[in-house]
């Protein structure tokens, strides 16, 4: 049955409708997590709040077994999902940029916007910063260009580079994502007792 | 820790843990009969001589001509920027290419539309959409486009425009000089002088 664009189940014009409902939807979700304040986001990098690394990792799974089973199902052709192309540098080094801006700013570009929505200034500073930031880096892409493309990897998947199926990848991930859960719990729970604004239950 | 947690994290292994156990299943991809049969049943899926004319003249990008017949006849004669894939191996793997591609409208023509419609029927089966058929092949090309009948003066002026179009669209085609139809000739007469008398007399 889907993906129901490429199948043409619906017409490529809806794009833009579901964009819009995916959007609202996610930012609703972020701003209800909490991840609309900074000090939720930056406490990742200090040890005393992982909500960040939950919400990701557990929406991460639910995705990736949801989607086994929807494929299992036939009620999607997974060949047809579209697969961002890797490029193993640029991803390494945008990696590391985006975790120092986090740590820095406070947010990542999406929760700075739902930052934005609750009127945070801080949120608003971020938000033209990244505008900012997006303007230079297309004008500056020329210089950049060939380390940007270099190591392209193509449209791989972590099954396809190990030689093993997606079902034992989301498994895999599954036991991790519990295993980091437990241990940031844990970790929280040491950091967080000789601070006074948490209470830990 | 929450208990609730406790019980999600175990909800989440038993169901990632559920897909390792799963038997292998494969799905492919099948137009459902009742589906095939409702498209076979539409007439949507031809398409005229006089369009497939239209959009070659007009260079039309998204136009992509597919010759069903065997591969001497298409060297014999084909139509502009037509690809040829014998019937025979519309399944081979190194023509799926050609089909499928996005914006890319897919037109099958053959000698008739018979064998035209059976390669439809296999692409659309094959899980291809935005396919066509050149209603009447090649032989209602030659009908229509390259030897064109003239209206008889009786019929509706959207003939003629249309005999008017054929005309132009066999010129293309063929390379041929375009006649200017009766019609717009006018005869010239011819006005002769009479010649003078002869110089009669002297002095």
């Amino acid at each position: 049955m889907g993906p129901l664009i490429p199948q043409e189940i619906i017409t490529g014009q809806w794009d833009f409708v579901i964009a819009l409902l995916i959007g609202a939807s996610f930012g609703f979700i972020l701003e209800a997590s909490g991840f609309s304040s900074s000090r939720n986001i930056a406490g990742v990098f200090y040890g005393y709040n992982f909500v960040v690394l939950r919400v990701f990792f557990t929406a991460m799974i639910v995705a990736m077994v949801g989607l086994m089973y929807f494929s299992y199902f036939g009620w999607i052709d997974i060949n047809l999902v579209f697969v961002l192309p890797t490029y193993l540098n640029s991803m390494l080094l945008g990696g590391f940029i985006m975790g120092l801006g986090f740590v820095i700013g406070g947010f990542c570009p999406g929760t700075s916007y739902t930052a934005v929505a609750i009127g945070k200034i801080d949120g608003i500073f971020f938000a033209v910063g990244t505008f900012i930031g997006i303007f230079i880096f297309a004008e500056a892409f020329p210089l950049f260009e060939n380390f940007y493309t270099a190591n392209d990897l193509g449209p791989i998947t972590i099954g396809e580079m190990f030689g093993v199926s997606n079902d034992i990848v989301a498994f895999v991930f599954t036991i991790i994502a519990i295993v980091a859960f437990y241990v940031t719990w844990l970790i929280e729970k040491r950091v967080r007792k000789n601070m006074t604004e948490y209470k830990f239950e | 820790m929450n208990r609730n947690y406790i019980f999600l994290a175990i909800v989440m292994i038993m169901l990632a843990g559920g897909l390792l156990l799963l038997p292998e299943r494969h799905n492919y991809q099948q137009i459902k009969p009742e589906k095939l049969m409702w498209d076979i049943t539409q007439t949507s899926r031809f398409v005229t001589t006089d369009q497939v004319a239209k959009r070659i003249i007009e260079g039309d990008p998204t136009l992509e001509l597919i010759d069903i017949r065997p591969v001497k006849d298409f060297e014999a004669f084909s139509l502009t920027n037509a690809i040829s894939i014998p019937i025979d191996s519309l399944m081979s793997p190194n023509y799926q290419d050609y089909l499928g591609i996005e914006d890319m409208k897919v037109v099958f023509y053959g000698n008739d539309d018979i064998k035209a419609d059976q390669a439809w029927v296999i692409a659309k089966r094959m899980g291809y959409n935005s396919i066509y058929v050149m209603e009447g092949g090649l032989n209602c090309w030659i009908k229509t486009i390259i030897r064109p009948v003239e209206p008889k003066e009786s019929d509706p002026l959207e003939d003629f425009d249309l005999y008017q179009f054929r005309m132009g669209a066999s010129a293309y085609f063929t390379g041929a000089k375009v006649e200017a139809p009766d019609a717009t000739k006018t005869g010239v007469k011819v006005v002769r002088r009479k010649k003078g008398a002869a110089v009669a007399g002297g002095c």
